[in-house]
């Protein structure tokens, strides 16, 4: 029952270098690399655990509303223990290459600290066992991919990339509050033990579903919201490599995984995620095959598996999703950092400056074709298959087109990694390079995700009986047929792998890119189209940006205007007021007190006549008032 | 014989004329006059009752016979005055003593 | 007047018509001088009748029994005040155009003053019915004036002679003047 540390030591790990780190500089990587490795002790543990039979257990009751209450706990099931060692062993292998990578960057400790925060959120998200902590750990991941894309952000590229990052997921993220709402409005839970109990399907549930794939749609860039992964890689390699390739995309994919018993009760929200899946990985393999940037042609790439996932799961394939997605984290995370040994060492980008670089790069350069032959699905390398697994799955439950597109996107992607692989290893150097060998501190990683690359696929292939599928799904399989090896798919994946190959080499090697050059200005236009992909960036920013700019600008303008300016007139109210009361204090105020004294001053001025200083004025007055006295005692009388 | 209102009324009629005198004259010798008749006229009044209602021991003529002795003493006092007055302000006509005057 | 009426017994006329005679004329005389006294304009003028008309009153005094004070109103009043009075004229007189009267609002004002209180006097008068004593007890002779005097009204005599004292004191010290 350790689960709970698996997150909480990264984290600690996080805040020691936050603090420490510029005290202890170059000590920090290794902080951070024992805490992922503590944590993959853990992780271990806890499979083993697993296989011994425990199971979830909750930690502490947090919040109490009403009759439900939130309790806090962990969740320990196949699935989220794949993923647990699956992000442990990548995090740690991704870390130690670092050390190599950010060695002369000035803000080396600060890069651990993020990375320590990512793993720390990444590992608390697979280990939640309800929505609000799932949500909690999710913003989390979506905070370090923003530091972490934007870690040089003194480029003002880079900074803008990490901004895209952050709104584009955000729009997924609301579309999952919102379904996390209507779940817990209407089922009155959030944890995901309390999901299984939706089996009637209910119109309100497919929408909340569909909700919750938008948030997958958002972190793991599917098609409309892709457009920040491109852009991310203008973060440091081993991010790329980390986040953007292993971990922090497949949380997307995790997530419908987890939520699956929803969605297979709500079968129109499941199509379309096959559907989703199926239109982003052939749209993105699409662009791939024409882009120039290394990284760029990855994360298209990546994007195209995350839909072959999406398409995996989409068509009840619960194994085969997410087989597919333990094994494309780790050629993924061995093929970004293959290109980020290169770029470190010719600090190029552009593969139309490259070549020849195998000569000088053995080893990377080997773990580079390994990984190609990987993901292109050539057994027996474990690319191959994982993509079985989906093709055969969609197919067999009755998706013939969905196969189709799947069989074409495979083919494609055998075809510009192959490209990338001629252009950036072979064939004579096109410009003046100087490539060396990465440090061990680099290679070694490669060597060891390599391993991964070529073996991890078995356990999923019929030679193991499939271990991975039953471990995966406990329980009857979802088709009863169960999951005999479908020879005829295998063939087919193999040959659209050798035609991809094939044609790469034919296009890039033998005619020395005549070829290519003949059929771009034969399809000028579809070229452009595909060259400046589909131009989704420029439609967006015409539809969303501009509006959304011009809305904020008007509502500074009116703050300014309107709520300044009541502000401004009510202190010239103030101000008039004052003045009147000024004018009221000085004329009637201080007229009345002259007033008065005027007042007295006039009787004074005919009073005082009486004192005139004559004796016989007064005897006048005198003798007067003697005779009224006795006049008026006369009459009284 | 002479009734004895008639000898009031004169003195009445003499009182009247001495305060005219108080309230008219300038010269503060005049006002001094004015008041020697008022005086006089109290004295005819005293002297009327005394000999009319009867005296005992002539009590009107011994008080008449005060009043003016009083007088005397009076006039001499206010003269003095009048002369001291005058070697001060150089006049005594009344209306230029107006020394009280607001 | 008992002896004036044995002069006049011999006469044809009555007593009581002689004397009705002789007084309302001395009467009038004595108010006509007074009134000069207060209206002359020369200060000199009205000390003169001032003497005539102290001399008048004296005369009233002889038609009521007071032969003594008649006298003494003479010797004293004409005889010592009116010198007095002439003395200080002389030494305070100013050769100034001044009128010696005040204006003519204030004359009327004095006017309306003696007036009215000549007429309350007067209402007075003819409003009470005065009682009628004893003619005879009315008759004071000297010898009897002199004894009260002495004996009954002694106080009031020394009173007099202080009075007559303090004012002899008091108008040397005002007379001295300053500069002493």
């Amino acid at each position: 029952m350790v689960a709970h540390l698996i997150p909480a030591i990264p984290f600690l790990a996080f805040v020691i270098n936050i603090l420490f780190g510029r005290k202890i500089k170059k000590v920090s990587a290794f902080v951070s690399i024992l805490a992922c490795g503590v944590s993959l002790c853990l992780s271990i543990y806890t499979f083993a655990s697993l296989l011994k039979g425990h199971g979830s257990y909750t930690l502490f009751k947090w919040l109490i509303f009403g009759s439900t209450s939130l309790n806090v706990g962990v969740i320990v099931d196949p699935l989220t223990c794949m993923m647990l060692l699956v992000v442990t062993i990548i995090g740690t292998l991704i870390q130690i290459y670092s050390i190599g990578y950010m060695k002369d960057d000035p803000r080396f400790s600060r890069f651990f600290a993020y990375m320590s925060l990512f793993m720390s959120s990444m590992l608390g998200l697979l280990l939640a066992d309800n929505f609000i902590i799932l949500l909690i750990f999710w913003e989390g991941v979506g905070l370090c991919s923003y530091l972490l894309i934007s870690f040089w952000f003194e480029k003002i590229s880079a900074a803008k990339a990490g901004m895209k990052a952050f709104i584009t997921t955000r729009i997924g993220d609301t579309g999952l509050l919102i379904g996390v709402f209507i779940l817990f409005f209407s089922a009155h839970t959030v944890h995901f033990s309390g999901l299984t109990a939706i089996s009637n399907a209910n119109p309100l549930f497919t929408a909340a579903a569909l909700l919750i794939f938008c948030g997958a749609v958002g972190k793991s860039a599917q098609f409309p919201l892709h457009v920040w992964l491109p852009d991310a890689m203008e973060g440091p390699t081993p991010v790329s490599a980390l986040i953007h390739a292993a971990t922090m995309v497949a949380a997307g994919v995790y997530l419908v995984a987890r939520c699956f018993g929803l969605f297979l009760a709500h079968q129109p929200a499941l199509i379309w995620v096959a559907y989703v899946g199926a239109a982003t990985s052939i749209f993105a393999a699409t662009i791939a095959a024409v882009n120039n940037d290394i990284k760029r042609i990855l994360a298209y790439s990546t994007i195209s598996q995350l839909g072959f996932m999406m398409i995996g799961l989409g068509v009840g394939g619960y194994s085969a999703g997410t087989f597919h997605l333990m094994t494309h984290a780790f050629f993924k995370a061995l093929l970004f950092l293959c290109a980020g040994s290169i770029i470190h060492s010719i600090h190029a980008q552009d593969i139309r400056r490259m070549g020849g670089i195998f000569q000088k790069m053995k080893i990377t350069g080997t773990t580079f074709v390994i990984a190609s032959l990987a993901i292109s699905g050539v057994p027996p390398f474990s690319g191959f298959w994982s993509k079985d697994e989906i093709l055969s799955e969609s197919l067999r439950s009755g998706h013939p087109y969905l196969f189709m597109i799947a069989m074409a996107t495979s083919l494609l992607t055998a075809f510009y990694m192959f490209r990338l692989i001629f252009l950036v290893l072979f064939g004579k150097p096109r410009s003046e390079l100087h490539p060396y060998e990465s440090p061990k501190v680099m290679t070694i990683p490669l060597a060891i995700l390599a391993i991964f690359a070529i073996f991890i696929g078995l356990v999923g292939s019929p030679f193991m009986h499939n271990a991975f599928q039953t471990f995966i799904h406990p329980g009857p399989p979802e088709n009863s047929e169960g999951l005999a090896p479908n020879y005829l798919v295998m063939l087919l994946s193999t040959l659209a792998a050798a035609l991809g190959i094939a044609a790469a080499y034919l296009f890039y090697m033998l005619n020395n890119k005549i070829l290519p050059l003949e059929i771009r200005n034969k399809f000028t236009l579809l070229y452009n189209l595909l060259y400046n992909k589909y131009y989704i960036d420029e439609i967006y920013e015409f539809l969303f940006i501009r509006p959304s700019i011009r809305l904020s600008r008007l509502a500074s303008k009116f703050d300014s205007g309107v709520i300044d300016g009541a502000v401004n007139a009510c202190a010239k109210a103030v101000v008039v007021l004052s003045r009147i009361k000024s004018w009221i204090d000085r004329y009637i105020v201080d007229g009345a007190v002259n007033m008065t004294a005027g007042i007295v001053g006039l009787f004074s001025l005919v009073l005082r006549r009486v004192q005139t200083g004559y004796i016989q004025t007064y005897l006048l007055i005198a003798f007067f008032g003697l005779a009224l006295i006795i006049f008026i005692k006369l009459i009284g009388g | 014989m002479i009734p004895q209102s008639h000898f009031l009324i004169l003195s009445a009629l003499l009182f009247s004329i001495g305060v005219f005198g108080i309230l008219t004259r300038k010269n503060a010798i005049g006002i001094l006059m004015s008041i020697e008749l008022i005086l006089n006229a109290a004295n005819i009044n005293l002297i009327t009752f005394g000999k009319f209602l009867g005296s005992p021991d002539g009590l009107g003529q011994i008080f008449a016979l005060f009043v003016i002795a009083i007088a005397a003493a009076s006039a001499v006092v206010g003269l003095g005055l009048v002369i001291s007055i005058y070697r001060n302000a150089k006049t005594i006509l009344v209306n230029k003593l107006n020394l009280m005057k607001w | 007047m008992s002896g004036l009426i044995q002069v006049l017994n011999n006469s044809l006329l009555s007593q009581d018509a002689v004397i009705k005679a002789t007084f309302y004329p001395i009467a009038f005389l004595t108010l006509f001088f007074a009134f000069l006294v207060v209206m002359s304009r020369s200060i000199f003028h009205s000390v003169i009748y001032l003497a005539f008309t102290l001399i008048g009153i004296a005369g009233i005094y002889l038609y009521l029994d007071a032969e003594f004070l008649a006298i003494v109103q003479v010797l004293i009043y004409v005889g010592a005040i009116v010198t007095l009075f002439i003395f200080t004229i002389m030494l305070t007189t100013q050769a100034d155009t001044e009128p010696i009267r005040g204006t003519v609002r204030r004359m009327w004002a004095g006017a309306l003053a003696g007036f009215a209180i000549f007429l309350i006097l007067s209402k007075v008068i003819t409003m009470t019915t005065w009682h009628i004593g004893l003619p005879e007890a009315a008759f004071v002779n000297l010898r009897e004036l002199g004894r009260s005097l002495m004996s009954k009204y002694a106080l009031p005599f020394e009173v007099i002679s202080l009075i007559s004292l303090a004012a002899l004191v008091g108008v040397i010290v005002i007379g001295r003047g300053r500069k002493r």
